[in-house]
């Protein structure tokens, strides 16, 4: 009898803790003061100057930075961001830039500004890359391996401060990319009031730890593995902007003429309330970043709402994406290469025929339907169909392995050669899963006769190992930061980006810088077009690397963020974008 | 004249024989023999069994859901994953594993625990409370940080996954013989063989050790469990098995990347550890029921 | 009394002392280089390599080396992550009362569930009821624990929507932290919306603690309707019996305190199982646990990360086993007897 009551009790507390703790999620108001996002990686520093990967530029460019220019994500062109205005001299070497006024730097607990944003800001900033003997060049590290892959630091002569809101950039040589390269993720504009101020108090590395900028977000604090946290910044500079855009899309509020009932009355009084707090509230309190490595989870975490966006979904889950209703799937065709690409300097790889035997013993086609699921296209050349210099009618390797097992007996490479293959770890959009591609590549010369083991690293660990050059091969890719074609093939192939660290093939052929040159000195799109053909030619006839897909490019978010866009051209972008019920 | 009677003999079964006719009264255990007896087939003739290679690629036929559903195939019974492999066979394979290792493990911890515990067991005195306490508190480390300690000297795989649950299962033999042991010793019957001279090697192999079979095969299958769980949950966070070698948990992690567009490849390796968990505790339960009741009557 | 307690304090003290050598001769046996496995501090060049040898008397002798490390040990100063470069004291402090707080509230489910039940069971042994327990409790039990978590996952989180998979608030929400203990910390903390964070923490503890609590509460029913069994047994029973008394009497004086005392050394037993379970869990909720941290410290091969945590757990298991043990010790005067009481 007592029993029964003892076991009645027992069975109401549990269920009570059930229904406690259960119950639909997050339908408070508080939740859409702050966006979640579910990154992928760490950032490896919080000043995207110093680092090349997409991981570092999401995290980092957009969020917490300005730039002088910015690329339209719709058309590609070049337009004003901190730069309002510019003129090129006839001759084209001199660049002079109008900056915009009133831009506010971010106020935080470590740093409060006492001036608004200034020519010293750009001249600092440029000439911390630029000259050696800059103060701030080797704080940490004294690499940045973006600008050093395209040589701008020599191509730079000057950097004249004209007046307080007026700087000239005088250039050596003719360069018909600059502009899109000053547009790019990393050309960055810090504070020189902060840099001014660590350097005095003996602390200058936080610059790049402590990071002070005039985005649309500042930041809080950075867990290694776990989060970080930003805060809206209410003075940002656009924020006039983002305002006008919000009232154009957003619908007419209704109003009740017949405020006889309550219902009326409340409604009217609501929505006056709700465009008071739209005025207040443009873009929201926080930006989040989950750190989440495995993509599966980061799609779990994006459906039960844990996450409002996610980095690189998998090809398996874009279907699961697509039919779900509440989350949205945003899709542009990408400017990125994936690509298999050999240590020229090792031999026998250093052999172009072993190269093009390699390259002909796979097939790319089923690389292409196995690890990115259709939702790639195959690739002939370094570009893209984006870009305008993209060449249709490119030569290509084709599928065969009788010619493989030819060439690298000529060559005098015995059955049973071994060599690595060196798999990123983390999924890119242009590799979503390099460790399935090594594995299907590692069959396909085994038929050949050639034993491929595969090595893999953290990412970190692995970028710092290529650079090193420890690799046979490796399975890796670019994607674009302007839509200049130079930006394709100047960082990846040229002499003067294997010290950055860009160039996995390393590779270092004279014919080749001279003709990427050449295609700088002129502005007319069908004579650069012209050359960059003939680069295509050249790079098939030698084969440093084995081009084998453009992906297309994927956002997924649920469906209670509006203002997302896709940057095909540099990092994801949180500034503006909003949350509602 | 040669007399025969019309009567049964009687008939006086073995204690073994009696265990067995309890044990078979009860339909949930044979149940769960049958199950069992089902796992050690699929371990023992795996590749008689199997139609295909486990580590074979098929690129052509990646992700083929089971085949009792409609896009489903019979030649792969149970699918494929996201490299081509067939399903039903990485998971006979994985049987194969995951309780071959567990029983090797299982053995192997007997045979060190009962000789550590027997030892303990007849010592007197300090030293024998000093190793007693100093063996119950080691007991009590987790068998992950176990595992994870070895791995970490010397690497992943499952040969080192086995040294560490080993490792792990000692201590429960150890605990047990010894107790048993202690307990017996004061008995009258291991007193008069003492009287009669025996030293203490006879008596644990010819008095002591015969009692206690039928306990320890009790233990043994619930240290089987124990390891079977263990070897999965290691090969399921990669710390033991590696990919691509067909262990169950590790199956059930490779697919997990996919398991929203492919379930089958989480359901299937995960219900397959259960039932075989699940079997092998129900044989032990009855294994103890039976003998408590032949115990008592 | 006195004497008891004074036999278990030597018993911890030698059992921490022997964790202690372990840890330090870890540094030797693991890969890589000793001073950078035992400091965590990588020097950058062969005097700093030295400055750091002298200091951690990595010149002297091993005996010296050790007393130093386990003064450092008791001090607090544990050296520093491979992987964060963060002191280690600081990570351990953070992640522990994490999953000390996951383990409490299993160990509370599968106490104030699990032993109720397998009171129940027990009295109403091998009818109907019993039968179904005791089916439910091997079916739970014979689960391995990674596979109920994705289970709880999939059904729950993904399908239902009923609870969140990871982490152990959302992170809107900053709470500060005083104990380590997210569901205290919030309730202490001044957050405008203190409610709901409290709400939101509680939905994320749900599926882990369910987990772990499910099989740890399975394997109480079964231990709890042992021992009941075998207290109905017993003589004085029947002699209760004999004399009349009711049911719920005989319950009450006899069966209640007698069944519970058994239970109580298999406790210890449990909470090893407890804490490798929720090691386990912890990983697939992205719990931000011990477990979890250590599981991430041997993906990347964080050495000094492994040893401390090593260290810390160990610590933690062994202390409270033999907490229990002395606990047991104490309440129940008949010792000998239950020495080797079998499930």
């Amino acid at each position: 009898m007592y029993i029964g009551i003892v076991k009645r009790v027992i069975v109401a507390l549990f269920t009570a803790l059930l229904v406690v703790s259960c119950g639909k999620q997050n339908k408070e108001a508080f939740y859409n003061t702050g966006i979640i996002y579910c990154s992928e990686s760490n950032p490896v520093t919080f000043n995207p100057q110093l680092d090349t990967s997409s991981t570092t530029s999401d995290a980092t460019s957009h969020q917490i930075y300005d730039r002088l220019l910015d690329f339209d994500p719709d058309s590609g062109r070049i337009v004003p961001s901190l730069a309002s205005s510019w003129l090129v001299s006839n001759d084209g070497l001199t660049y002079a830039f109008q900056l915009r006024k009133d831009v506010k730097f971010h106020k935080t607990h470590y740093f409060t500004p006492t001036r608004n944003f200034n020519a010293d800001d750009v001249v600092f900033s440029i000439n911390r890359w630029r000259l050696p003997s800059h103060p701030f060049h080797s704080v940490s590290g004294g690499r940045y391996p973006y600008f050093e892959s395209l040589g701008l630091a020599q191509n730079i002569a000057a950097v004249r401060r004209v007046n307080g809101y007026r700087v000239e950039i005088t250039l050596r040589r003719r360069d018909s990319s600059f502009l899109a390269n000053l547009a790019t993720d990393f050309a960055v504009i810090l504070s020189k009031e902060y840099a001014s101020a660590l350097f005095d108090a003996g602390n200058p590395s936080k610059i790049d730890n402590l990071p002070i900028g005039t985005g649309p977000f500042k930041f809080e604090s950075y867990r290694k593995d776990r989060f970080i946290k930003y805060l809206r910044h209410k003075d940002y500079w656009r924020n006039d902007e983002l305002a006008a855009q919000d009232n154009n899309n957003m619908p007419a509020s209704k109003e009740f003429d017949d405020e006889s009932n309550e219902e009326a009355q409340a409604f009217n009084a609501a929505s006056k309330q709700g465009d008071n707090a739209h005025d207040e509230l443009l873009g929201v309190e926080q930006l989040i970043f989950d750190i989440t490595p495995r993509s599966s989870l980061r799609l779990a975490k994006l459906m039960t709402g844990e996450c409002d966006a996610t980095a690189f979904p998998a090809q398996t889950e874009l279907e699961v994406i697509r039919t779900r209703n509440d989350l949205t799937l945003a899709e542009k065709p990408g400017l990125n290469i994936g690509f298999w690409a050999f240590n020229t300097q090792r031999p026998p790889f250093d052999n172009p025929d072993v190269r093009r035997a390699l390259a002909s013993a796979i097939d790319k086609n089923t690389l292409l339907e196995a690890v990115y699921f259709d939702s790639a296209t195959r690739a002939k050349t370094l570009l893209p169909a984006a870009s305008w210099a993209f060449q249709n009618d490119a030569d290509d390797t084709a599928y065969n392995p009788v010619l493989a097992r030819q060439l690298l007996a000529n060559a005098g490479v015995k059955e049973g050669f071994s060599m690595t293959i060196w798999a990123m770890p983390v999924e890119r959009a242009y590799n979503p899963n390099a460790t399935k591609m090594a594995e299907l590549i590692q069959r396909y010369l085994r038929d050949i006769g050639v034993e491929a083991t595969i090595v893999s690293y953290d990412w970190a660990t692995f970028r710092r190992h290529l650079q090193d050059g420890l690799h046979d091969s490796v399975l890796i890719g670019w994607s674009a930061d302007n839509g200049d074609p130079d930006n394709f093939y100047r960082p990846l192939l040229s002499c003067g980006a294997i010290p950055s660290g860009t160039n996995r093939a390393m590779w270092c052929d004279e014919d080749y810088d001279r003709l990427l040159n050449e295609a700088l000195q002129t502005e007319d799109i069908d004579e650069r077009t012209a050359i960059y053909h003939q680069v295509n030619r050249l790079l098939y006839e030698r084969l440093p690397l084995v081009p084998i897909a453009h992906a297309y490019r994927y956002q997924a978010y649920r469906e209670e963020l509006n203002g997302v866009v896709i940057n095909p051209f540099g990092g994801v972008r949180f500034g503006g974008v909003e949350k509602t019920l | 004249m040669p007399q025969f009677s019309l009567y049964e003999e009687e008939f006086h079964p073995s204690p073994w024989q009696r265990t067995w006719a309890a044990f078979r009264s009860s339909h949930i255990a044979m149940v769960g023999l049958i199950m069992l007896g089902c796992f050690v087939i699929f371990a023992l003739f795996a590749p008689i069994i199997t139609p295909y290679d486990a580590v074979e690629q098929n690129i052509d036929g990646l992700l083929i859901p089971p085949s009792w559903t409609s896009n489903g195939e019979i030649s792969h019974l149970f699918g494929t994953d996201a490299l081509g492999r067939d399903l039903f066979t990485r998971i006979i394979y994985g049987c194969r594993i995951t309780l071959g290792t567990a029983f090797i493990t299982v053995v192997l911890a007997m045979l060190v625990g009962v000789s550590l515990g027997a030892f303990a067991g007849m010592l007197r005195g300090v030293r024998s409370s000093i190793a007693n306490h100093l063996l119950d508190a080691l007991m009590a480390i987790p068998t992950l940080l176990i595992a994870i300690i070895i791995v970490a000297i010397l690497g992943a795989g499952l040969v080192n996954s086995m040294w560490a649950i080993t490792l792990a299962l000692i201590p429960q033999f150890v605990h047990h013989t010894r107790s048993f042991v202690r307990a017996e010793m004061k008995k009258d019957y291991i007193v008069a063989s003492r009287l009669d001279g025996a030293s203490r090697w006879q008596l644990f192999i010819h008095s002591i050790l015969p009692n206690m079979i039928e306990t320890l095969v009790v233990q043994g299958t619930l240290a089987l469990s124990i390891a079977v769980i263990d070897i999965s949950a290691l090969g399921f966070l990669s710390l033991g098995a590696q990919s691509p070698l067909p262990e169950l948990g590790a199956i059930l992690a490779d697919g997990l990347d996919a398991a929203y567009l492919a379930p089958w490849n989480v359901a299937v390796p995960g219900t397959v550890v259960f039932l075989m968990v699940l079997s092998i505790n129900i044989v032990g339960d009855g294994l103890r029921s039976a003998l408590r009741k032949r115990v008592s009557h | 009394m006195i004497q008891i307690l004074t036999r278990y304090c030597t018993l911890l003290t030698i059992t921490l002392l022997v964790l202690a050598v372990m840890s330090f001769s870890l540094a030797y046996l693991f890969p890589g280089d000793t001073l950078e496995n035992l400091t965590g501090l990588v020097p950058q060049n062969d005097v700093q390599r030295e400055a750091l040898e002298r200091q951690f008397k990595l010149d002297s002798s091993v005996v010296v080396q050790f007393f130093y490390y386990l003064g450092n040990l008791l001090v607090g100063d544990w050296g520093y992550s491979f992987t964060s470069g963060l002191p280690l004291a600081e990570e351990v402090s953070i992640a522990m009362p994490a999953t000390i707080e996951l383990a409490t509230y299993a160990m509370l489910m599968a106490l104030f569930v699990g032993v109720p039940l397998g009171y129940y069971a027990g009295i109403r042994s091998y009818s109907t009821t019993d039968h179904l327990l005791n089916g439910a409790s091997m079916t739970t039990y014979s689960f391995p624990v990674f596979w109920l978590a994705l289970l709880l996952i999939l059904v729950f989180s993904l399908q239902f929507d009923a609870a969140p998979l990871s982490g152990r608030i959302s992170l809107l929400y900053d709470v500060p932290r005083v104990t380590g203990f997210i569901l205290v910390d919030v309730l202490l903390s001044d957050l405008e919306n203190k409610s709901l964070a409290f709400k939101d923490a509680l939905s994320h503890i749900a599926l882990p603690t369910l987990a772990i609590g499910a099989i740890t509460t399975a394997s109480m029913i079964r231990i709890t309707r042992r021992s009941v069994i075998d207290v109905k047994h017993k003589a004085y029973i029947a002699a209760a019996v004999s004399r009349g008394l009711s049911s719920w009497q005989i319950f009450t004086r006899h069966v209640l305190r007698n069944a519970l005392l058994p239970i109580l050394p298999l406790m210890a037993i449990q909470i090893t199982t407890l804490i490798t379970n929720a090691m386990i869990v912890e990983t697939l909720f992205s719990w931000p646990g011990i477990g979890n941290w250590l599981i991430q410290a041997i993906y990347q091969r964080d050495y000094p990360a492994l040893r401390i945590g090593m260290m810390a757990v160990s610590t933690l298991v062994i202390t409270l086993t033999i907490l229990v043990d002395l606990f047991n010790r104490l309440i129940d005067p008949s010792r000998e007897k239950y020495e080797h009481a079998a499930v």
